[in-house]
């Protein structure tokens, strides 16, 4: 795989890795110090397809192939215009033709096709379009703020807890100095021997720590999921209605066959039936013939409607 | 299944009568058909009358029936009997005058072919026209394709017939097995046999399921062989306590023996005047809507006309 380099400078990520390569609007690749030393008065052209460009449109390459990052260039100010959504259209088909639409006019522009007619295109769009743009465009950005705000709302909350959690050491932490400072103190003050006064400090911080860990579990539970839904909120895990339905009894099929009762397939051999009907082969049994199935079926046949039909 | 099938359900018909009058009603509906298209120059006497379309019907069954034997490979009798089925359906509502039997009865057992599940290839079965050229064997099968779904839709779409064939078997075994008073149950598949072939050229199969008929067929076999067998009746078929079955069982039996021995074989001299009266009506009949010749084609109905212009094969071809 060839290493990515600037085409003018002829350097290459391998022997310069801190190179960094930047694209313009044409798609062609200039490494940072080209464009810095051809650009040095805000402008000049592509040294590759002499497009007029300006410094200030260069942008860092992302991809390794610059015609993406044009094309995402392209699309961004595309979809500026054609910013339309779903429920502007009556129908799905349409919403899809249009993003087709727009589809057409991304890749057109990307891959230099029909350019001229292309632009023209979406100029003409984008006048007879005005009103429907500037209303999208005043929608996505208050549903951009709406997005922001939850994410503030969210940061606000995290930073509440971390404080919360930091006190809480903290009110530790002094409870544990204050438990030594006791100690201290009692074994300045005290008649007792020293030995006693630190079994006791001993089990008054034994006692602390459970007294604290307990506080941490009690803690614990908060009353939210990571997925945001409240606990103890019972998500309706339980109220699925039952349905009374009365259950499916069977009931043998009863056919009226208009004739004499026909024997049971089982019993045809028991009967006698099968000594009068040429035995099926071997080979004919494979497919899951029985001798029993042609004879079965004759005599059903032979019984059925046999007696008057009608009437 | 006979007893849940559309058979039983819709192509069973309570007496002669009643079939009687349905193939009057077509003849008189095609008639009116043609007078009321106005045409001038047509007199009643044109028409074919009912007994005389009758003649011709029974022609045209005894040409499918020579047909189907002379077929290779070797037709089942199950094909021949569903192919006669298919032709006597189709002519219960539809007039000989309006489409040809010519055309139709080599639908019919084209479509049994199929129905039946006896794979022959559609140039298998106009090479069975062995008088034809390739060339007119060409245009026969064109025509049984344009036919074949105007016979489908007049069929109602009813295509599995039950034949008596099965149930005489079943009878049959049913015989060796529970009525050991029969010496030789095999001695009387011949003539049984022989009975429902001819059953199957009466309207026995649109009047009487499919068992009646095999049964009428081995007693009416037994009968010959002059042996009783109303004890099979009585004790095996426990019809013994049911008198009215019985009697009813009789009653259709002998309705069936009359029809058998009623039929009588179509004259050839009748059969050629009529064939001529037959040819003159599909004449004019297509001449005058000869626009309408691609019938199903164009106004997405079915092909109502036969395209006599287009047929220069006659009957005697065919076999």
């Amino acid at each position: 795989m060839d290493d990515q380099g600037c085409p003018r400078c002829k350097t290459t990520k391998y022997r310069n890795p801190s190179l960094k390569l930047m694209v313009n609007v044409c798609g062609h690749t200039l490494c940072e110090n080209c464009v810095d030393m051809l650009f040095v008065r805000g402008s000049g052209n592509c040294v590759q397809c002499d497009t007029p460009l300006r410094k200030s449109n260069f942008r860092v390459q992302l991809f390794e192939d610059p015609t993406v990052d044009k094309e995402v260039e392209i699309r961004k100010k595309v979809l500026k215009i054609y910013n339309k959504r779903d429920f502007d259209f009556p129908s799905l088909r349409e919403y899809n033709d249009y993003l087709e639409q727009v589809e057409d006019i991304v890749y057109n522009l990307t891959h230099n096709i029909d350019v001229e007619n292309t632009k023209l295109k979406m100029e003409q769009y984008q006048r007879e379009n005005r009103d429907i743009i500037q209303r999208n465009k005043a929608k996505l950005t208050r549903e951009q703020e709406e997005l922001e705000e939850l994410l503030l709302l969210e940061q606000q909350g995290n930073e509440q807890r971390r404080l919360e959690v930091l006190q809480e050491e903290q009110r530790q932490l002094q409870a544990k100095r204050k438990n030594k400072q006791a100690l201290l103190d009692d074994l300045e003050q005290s008649q007792l021997p020293a030995t006693i006064l630190l079994a006791q400090h001993k089990v008054r911080a034994a006692q602390l720590e459970t007294q604290i860990e307990q506080q941490k579990q009690s803690v614990k539970p908060t009353s939210l999921f990571s997925t945001g839904i409240h606990m103890h909120q019972t998500v309706s895990l339980q109220p699925v209605p039952k349905i009374e339905e009365a259950l499916y009894h069977y009931k043998p099929l009863h056919v009226l066959t208009y004739g004499p009762p026909v024997p049971e397939l089982e019993q045809l051999g028991r009967l006698g039936y099968l000594n009068h009907v040429r035995a099926a082969a071997p080979q004919d049994t494979a497919g899951g013939y029985m001798t029993a199935l042609a004879c079965y079926r004759a005599i059903q046949d032979a019984f059925s409607g046999l007696f008057s039909l009608k009437g | 299944m006979f007893h849940n099938s559309s058979q039983r359900k819709y192509w069973i018909f309570k007496s002669e009568d009643e079939v009687e009058q349905m193939r009057f009603k077509a003849n008189q509906t095609f008639r009116h058909k043609i007078f009321g298209s106005g045409k001038p120059g047509l007199s009643e006497s044109i028409f074919l009358e009912r007994h005389e379309e009758d003649v011709l019907f029974r022609h045209y069954e005894r040409r499918l029936l020579d047909f189907c034997n002379a077929f290779k490979p070797v037709m089942p009798k199950s094909v021949v009997s569903t192919a006669i089925m298919f032709f006597r359906r189709f002519y219960l509502n539809n007039s000989i005058m309006e489409y040809h039997p010519r055309i139709i009865m080599l639908t019919c057992a084209y479509l049994a072919c199929k129905v039946d599940e006896f794979n022959v290839s559609s140039s298998q079965f106009v090479g069975n026209l062995q008088h034809e050229t390739p060339a007119g064997q060409e245009r026969v099968l064109d025509q049984i394709l344009e036919y074949e779904l105007l016979l489908i839709q007049q069929l109602n779409f009813h295509l599995v017939v039950h034949s008596p064939y099965r149930p005489l078997e079943g009878l049959l075994i049913d015989l060796k097995t529970r009525y050991p008073t029969l010496d030789n149950p095999e001695s009387l598949r011949k003539s049984a046999d022989d009975f429902l072939t001819q059953a199957a050229m009466t309207d026995a199969g649109l009047l009487f399921p499919p068992s009646q008929i095999a049964l009428t067929a081995i007693l009416n076999s037994a009968s010959r062989a002059s042996l009783n067998m109303e004890s099979y009746l009585t004790e095996c078929l426990g019809l013994k306590e049911d008198k009215e079955a019985l009697s009813k069982m009789y009653d259709s039996m002998r309705r069936m023996k009359t029809l058998v021995k009623k039929y009588e074989v179509p004259k050839p001299e009748e059969v050629n005047i009529y064939k001529q009266k037959l040819e003159r009506i599909h004449a004019e009949v297509a001449s005058s809507s000869s626009k309408r010749k691609r019938g199903y084609e164009e106004d997405g109905h079915v092909a109502k006309q036969p395209r006599l212009a287009e047929e220069d094969w006659t009957d005697e071809d065919l076999i």
